[in-house]
């Protein structure tokens, strides 16, 4: 579903991401960590089409980004760790502001599922200022979700979410996944990682330090068996001593 | 105080060290020069003391600005309108209200922090009233200017606190404070009892002048004048002629201002829920602001108004339109509108000259105000892409085609300008019917009536693609950043960037006009149809050139990247 190789991204004298390959498949969920500064985010914009490569290619449901790049952004949805709405548009006028874009011809029998499903129903007509951080993020992931994208792309999905918030973002997460939606996740809840992706790529000053699933992992690292994962990040990314 | 003091001498030091940072960057130097060329210009620069040099220090301006003094303070007690005096920074909301400080040192420090504030405006006031003609040292102009202003701070700040404390304690509150109200009413009433007292000469007044001079003389003659004795004694020293004269007014002046230094802290008012609401509106104001939305559309909507109909399919262009048009709709103000409105009728009326009555007055005002939405619109109206870079990553990642999302931007702005210029210019035409000796005759008005949609939509969306262009290709000229939108570096910035778009249209109008009067002239038709067929020849091709542009810009969008900083 998206496939990405060789792709490196250069500020300047500065490499943010260098040389990064990998590929997530259908129903996959890959995770993408790394401490503050690691690139994930640019990462992850480069996916998304927001800034452009460097070098390398970027693949989204066999549609390059950078030539095709209207067809493979309508493969796929980027939710980022800070909502960006509008101000001046409620609830629903942003969910059919995004159904025009994507060519969602039924919005109106999606609606009312998608908005039981992120409990936004009773905040339709309610603009972004009268929401509380939680149900921005909310909105945010919903605009992302409606157009049942192929690649769903989540930066830190749960920042600003309630426990309750947190448990069914991640049944929504996982039930995508089992839909066939190729999903990548960055997140620094370990414990979230660990329980939804199916694989990891760990980034450290733009570089992969170590990917496949965490299996695949330890066993290169045959020092870390019996560890957990944050002890396995932290000796990997070099930001702390494993224990 | 050591901690206060250490944060407002380092947050200056910090400051300066970013302009000069900044001065690095020859953009940020060249609106630097071009600003600080500008101050000089019109504040530091020598002139001719003349007549209007006597008027600024005059007794009618004395007179207004005491007024001016007295309406403004009545509004912060009648109205709370000043909220945002008890105002304090995000931050210092989040690390001082919770630290172990008194509420009186909290207010301290307050009025610390806006000596900053008050020292520039006076230092700005002397400059202006330098040009005044009189012989005061500029030092002791300053004392003066910083009293006035301290004084009124100080005033606004006691009065929003006295209202916190009738709103959180009701009765309890009113009888507290109930002297510091029971002043001002006495103040408030002495003035409208002279005010009434002298209505029958301030009625029969004719005239400006003549109703000046009356409401002068009502303010100068008690009960009026016992009021207004506070407000004389602050605002005498700034209009003193010399120093003998200056020696005399201060002292009393500084008296005041020490009583209202003294009533704002024994004021123990719990301010803290009433000052992080404010401060949090301040917040609100400042993103609009540092967003560019503080000249057109306003913060954002508290409510969401009536929507309008979106097909969920058709070209996604219609969308970004339509959205907006929703941000337009509920984020636009009349206000905007006022200025340019205000000015149309002066300037509408002064053309007319009293000839045509009403109907002249009216063709002419509206035809200004056209002319004026033309040139100014593009800075009152936003609802396009210099709103919507602050939502670059989202914009980057929808499925439309640069190109068809620069003309969708464009287009938002520029129609709804066009149907209320085509308004205004429908208006004038019909006024304009009957009105004797006018330049162009009916034939000739009718025809360019009817060539004007596409003139108006055309040079609108030339204005607006230069504007939408200038926040694709030179973005830091349009926000260099929440440090940077204040001082003479930014005014700098703003006449550069007026100037440059103003070049950029009379350079795409070269080709539309020469190619239009050339056809125009071999056609040999009467004078009428030749003007039209130039409009719109001229329309035309100033429209392909728009899309040309567009489509170009749509590129330099594609290529446009969030700042490093906005990401990991």
């Amino acid at each position: 579903m998206i496939e990405v190789r060789g792709l490196t991204k250069l500020y300047g004298s500065f490499t943010a991401v260098h040389d990064l390959s990998f590929e997530v498949g259908v129903g996959e969920v890959l995770g993408l960590v790394g401490p503050n500064g690691a690139g994930k985010t640019t990462t992850l914009r480069c996916l998304a089409g927001i800034i452009a490569p460097s070098r390398g290619t970027v693949a989204v449901a066999g549609h390059d980004i950078r030539t095709e790049a209207i067809e493979a952004k309508r493969a796929l949805a980027f939710i980022p760790d800070e909502p960006h709405l509008f101000d001046y548009l409620s609830v629903e006028e942003h969910l059919r502001f995004i159904a025009r874009l994507y060519g969602v011809a039924d919005v109106d029998a999606r609606l009312p599922a998608l908005l039981d499903e992120l409990e936004l129903s009773e905040k339709r007509r309610a603009l972004p200022g009268e929401l509380s951080r939680g149900m921005r993020q909310k909105l945010a992931i919903a605009c992302g979700l409606l157009h049942s994208p192929s690649v769903l792309i989540l930066d830190e999905p749960l920042t600003g979410l309630d426990p309750a918030g947190i448990r069914r973002m991640r049944q929504t997460i996982s039930a995508r996944a089992a839909a066939g939606t190729a999903v990548i996740l960055s997140s620094h809840l370990l414990n979230l990682v660990e329980e939804l992706c199916t694989r990891l790529v760990v980034l450290r000053r733009g570089e992969c330090v170590a990917f496949g699933t965490l299996g695949q992992i330890i066993a290169e690292r045959p020092d870390l068996a019996g560890r957990s994962l944050e002890d396995v990040f932290l000796a990997l990314t070099g930001t702390g001593g494993a224990s | 105080m050591n901690a206060f003091l250490y944060l407002v001498s380092r947050s200056a030091r910090n400051r300066a060290r970013s302009l000069v940072r900044g001065a690095r960057s020859p953009r940020y130097l060249a609106a630097l020069a071009v600003g600080a060329f500008y101050v000089w210009a019109f504040l530091i620069r020598p002139v001719n003391r003349g007549a209007s040099g006597s008027f600024l220090l005059g007794q009618p301006t004395e007179m207004i600005v005491t007024l001016l003094s007295v309406l403004t303070l009545m509004g912060s007690w009648v109205f709370g309108s000043d909220a945002t005096a008890l105002a304090f920074t995000q931050a210092e909301v989040s690390l001082l209200f919770p630290a172990p400080l008194s509420r009186r040192a909290l207010m301290g420090y307050k009025l610390f922090r806006s000596q900053t504030a008050m020292l520039i405006n006076a230092l700005i006031w002397v400059f202006v009233l330098r040009r005044g003609g009189s012989t005061l040292p500029g030092v002791l102009r300053a004392i003066s200017v910083w009293a006035l202003f301290s004084t009124l701070n100080l005033h606004r700040l006691g009065a929003a606190l006295v209202r916190t404390s009738w709103r959180e304690h009701a009765g309890a509150g009113v009888r507290r404070h109930r002297w510091s109200a029971a002043v001002f009413v006495l103040i408030g009433a002495a003035v409208v009892a002279g005010v009434i007292r002298e209505h029958e000469a301030l009625l029969s007044a004719l005239g400006a002048g003549a109703f000046f001079t009356a409401l002068g003389h009502a303010l100068a003659s008690p009960p009026a004048s016992w009021g207004l004795l506070p407000f004389h004694l602050v605002v005498a020293p700034t209009f003193a002629h010399d120093a003998r004269e200056w020696g005399r007014d201060i002292g009393p002046a500084l008296l005041v201002l020490a009583f209202h230094a003294w009533w704002v802290l024994r004021t123990d008012a719990a301010f803290e829920d009433a000052a992080i609401d404010a401060s949090a509106e301040r917040a609100r104001r400042l993103d609009a602001i540092r967003a560019r939305r503080g000249l057109g559309a306003s913060a954002a909507p508290r409510t969401a108004t009536r929507t309008i109909a979106l097909a969920a399919v058709g070209h996604p262009a219609l969308a970004i339109v339509w959205k907006n048009i929703l941000c337009l709709r509920r984020t636009a103000q009349l206000r905007l509108l006022v200025g340019p409105l205000a000015m149309a009728i002066i300037i509408g009326s002064a053309i007319a000259g009293g000839v045509g009555g009403v109907p002249a007055m009216v063709a002419a005002s509206a035809l200004v105000l056209a002319g004026l939405l033309v040139v100014f619109g593009g800075r009152l109206i936003r609802n396009d892409l210099r709103q919507d870079m602050q939502h670059l990553p989202l914009l980057k990642s929808l499925p439309i085609a640069p190109g068809d999302l620069m003309v969708a931007e464009v287009v938002s702005g520029a129609l709804p300008m066009a149907v209320l210029q085509q308004t205004l210019l429908v208006v004038a035409f019909a006024a304009s019917i009957g009105l004797p000796s006018l330049p162009l005759d009916g034939s000739t008005r009718l025809a360019l009536l009817i060539a004007s949609p596409i003139a108006v939509l055309a040079l609108n969306g030339a204005l607006l693609t230069i504007q939408n262009g200038t926040a694709v290709l030179f973005p830091g000229w349009i926000r260099l950043g929440p440090a940077a939108n204040t001082g003479v570096e930014a005014l700098g910035q703003n006449l550069l960037a007026s100037v440059s778009n103003l070049v950029s249209l009379a350079v795409a109008l070269v080709i539309p006009a020469v190619v239009a009067f050339g056809t125009a002239s071999l056609a040999g038709q009467p004078r009428a149809v030749t003007l039209a067929l130039i409009v719109i020849i001229a329309s035309a091709i100033l429209a392909l050139e728009t899309y040309g542009a567009l489509r170009l810009l749509g590129r330099a969008f594609a290529k446009a990247e969030p700042g490093v900083s906005e990401g990991g």
